[in-house]
């Protein structure tokens, strides 16, 4: 047999190898394809598909970077609670330890339950060792969320940047003093002057409305009265009461709207403030 | 001998990536055919990215897109499938194939209901010199639009003055002749109160609004015919005009109702009897 025929046969038996096995030559469920679809599937902001990438390769492989964004992707839809949980696993033996230990403190600090968040930021052994600080920031900002006193302002105003601290202040103290109505004031002055409390809540137009239709209702009473028209009389009179106590409720009504509005539109500025600030926090992203 | 069987083999291994490429692609339609829009979009996502992988991005990018496209059009995420139609048109190898993802673009705006997108995407087709040899298919989608701005009657227009769609012609002309004018319902109802109602088929509401205009029409002249000038403008204005004004009201709102309900039939009609295409 020549050496030609010898080649010629090994190529052969290599090409039937070649077409025999060309599927799982190209296999994109293999652990390594679905890590690399998964990683531009991320890069594109498809989280709910890339869960399911991550989440097939997590199932045969450990990989801590695949796991952080198979966290981060419950994060970034605002799926907090299970990004914390699914960050907490990366608490040890990580080299993203630090980040996932910050990522998991924000994770709670966005549901939102501030008092767990508080209960958690003084747990030592959670603590991220290079966020520590961040920790602490983010606690801070939970009371400001609520609206709640502190006790030693200094050292509480001390965790924020001092280039923000003038203005963390003063929405902190707009939180605590924010510039209600008072719901007694607005009905003392509707009872006295029909309509005054809702100037005074702000609602002008409505205000002037109930002063015109209380006064009206109430003039033809006693211009009826005046007549001797007695049923007509009776008649604008009970009107005239109706409009008038509907005056003064409409008015503490409205204190109460007011109030209501003020505090949405306060938390909503102080929400917008840290959050366009991503809350002092480090960019925590992983490539 | 052995430059063949070189040759051979750099077929072979092509051949084999393009299978395997081919089998995703495959696996990809079925999703889409059995409505698993979410899977189907993962597969042609997948597809295109392995594509792009061995430098085969430009075979299927267009493809891909506009499949990725039609899923999320299934699912009812037209603002995500428009997207998707955008870059296929963009990805177009010819003419037609961004024709095809143009038009696609041009549905899901008529679907998601910013017709005006629509328009301006025809627009820019029609004044395209690539495109015209298609001004039927062009003049069928502006058809669409207008019956989507429930104005009928430029659709039927459309249709019949190219030819278009005999189907089409006949269900626009059916609904012109069956919908109410809202102008006669108001104009009539200022003429004899509650006559609108009527001609829109409300007989009860019309003839109790007729009533009442009389009835309280009645009080308010008797009122000004006794001198109880007081009586006569409370009347007037608390009662009888507040119900000629509504009659008014009722009859253009129920002329509208009643043509919301012919035209919602009709596009149930172009839903489950119409063959041609649709958005």
């Amino acid at each position: 047999m020549t050496i030609n025929k010898l080649i010629v046969i090994f190529l052969l038996s290599f090409l039937q190898l070649r077409l025999v096995a060309q599927r799982t030559d190209f296999d994109f469920y293999s652990p390594e394809n679905r890590l690399k679809f998964a990683n531009y599937l991320y890069s594109t902001n498809d989280f709910l598909r890339t869960l399911d990438e991550y989440k097939t390769y997590l199932k045969s492989s450990y990989n801590d970077t695949a796991l952080f964004k198979y966290a981060d992707c419950f994060f970034n839809m605002e799926r907090y609670e299970e990004a914390a949980a699914t960050f907490k696993s990366l608490f040890f033996n990580s080299s993203l330890e630090d980040k996932a230990k910050l990522k998991f403190y924000l994770s709670n600090f966005l549901t939102g339950k501030f008092d767990d968040f508080r209960k958690l930021a003084q747990y030592e052994v959670y603590q991220p060792e290079v966020y520590r600080d961040k920790v602490k920031l983010l606690s801070a900002i939970s009371y400001l969320y609520e609206g709640r006193k502190v006790e030693d302002t200094t050292a509480f105003f001390e965790v924020f940047p001092d280039s923000n601290k003038a203005e963390v202040k003063s929405l902190y103290y707009l939180k605590l003093n924010p510039p209600f109505k008072s719901e007694l004031q607005a009905g003392l002055l509707s009872a006295i002057i029909p309509g005054a409390g809702k100037i005074y809540t702000g609602n002008i137009s409505d205000g002037i409305t109930s002063f015109i239709v209380t006064g009206l209702t109430a003039y033809l009473s006693v211009s009826a009265f005046q007549h001797n028209h007695k049923f007509r009389g009776y008649l604008f009179a009970g009107i005239a009461a109706a409009f008038y106590a509907g005056n003064v409720y409409g008015s503490v009504a409205s204190a109460n709207i007011y109030n209501a509005k003020i505090s949405i539109e306060i938390a909503k500025k102080i929400k917008f403030y840290f959050h366009s600030r991503n809350y002092y926090l480090p960019d925590l992203t992983i490539k | 001998m052995k430059k063949f069987l070189l040759i051979l083999l750099i077929v072979v291994n092509a051949i084999s990536a393009q299978n395997s490429l081919e089998f995703l692609k495959a696996k990809a339609d079925s999703l889409y055919k059995s409505h698993n829009y979410f899977d189907a979009i993962t597969e042609y996502k997948r597809l295109c990215f392995f594509a792009e992988m061995s430098n085969r991005l430009q075979e299927y990018s267009y493809y891909c897109n506009l499949m990725i496209g039609k899923s999320y059009k299934g699912g009812a995420r037209f603002d995500d499938a428009v997207k998707y139609f955008f870059r296929a048109a963009l990805n177009a190898n010819d003419a037609n194939s961004e024709f095809i993802a143009k038009i696609e673009m041009v549905k899901v705006n008529i679907l998601r209901g910013t017709l005006p997108r629509a328009s301006e995407i025809i627009h820019e087709m029609e004044e395209d010199a690539r495109f015209l040899n298609k001004k039927d298919s062009l003049l069928y989608w502006k058809a669409w639009i207008h019956i989507f701005d429930e104005d009928w009657e430029s659709a039927y227009q459309i249709l019949k003055e190219n030819q278009l769609s005999y189907e089409m012609q006949r269900i626009c002309r059916n609904v012109i002749e069956e919908k109410y004018s809202v102008t006669f319902a108001k104009t009539i109802s200022y003429i004899v109160p509650g006559s609108g109602l009527i001609y829109t088929g409300n007989y009860l509401q019309g003839l109790l609004s007729l009533g009442y205009n009389i009835l309280f029409g009645y009080f308010t002249a008797d009122a000004f015919a006794a001198e109880r000038i007081f009586d006569g403008m409370a009347n007037g204005s608390l009662l009888w005009l507040r119900f000629y004004r509504g009659s008014i009201q009722a009859a253009e709102k129920s002329a509208r109702k009643r043509n919301k309900e012919i035209f919602n039939r009709a596009l149930v009609y172009f839903q489950l009897n119409y063959d041609g295409a649709k958005p």
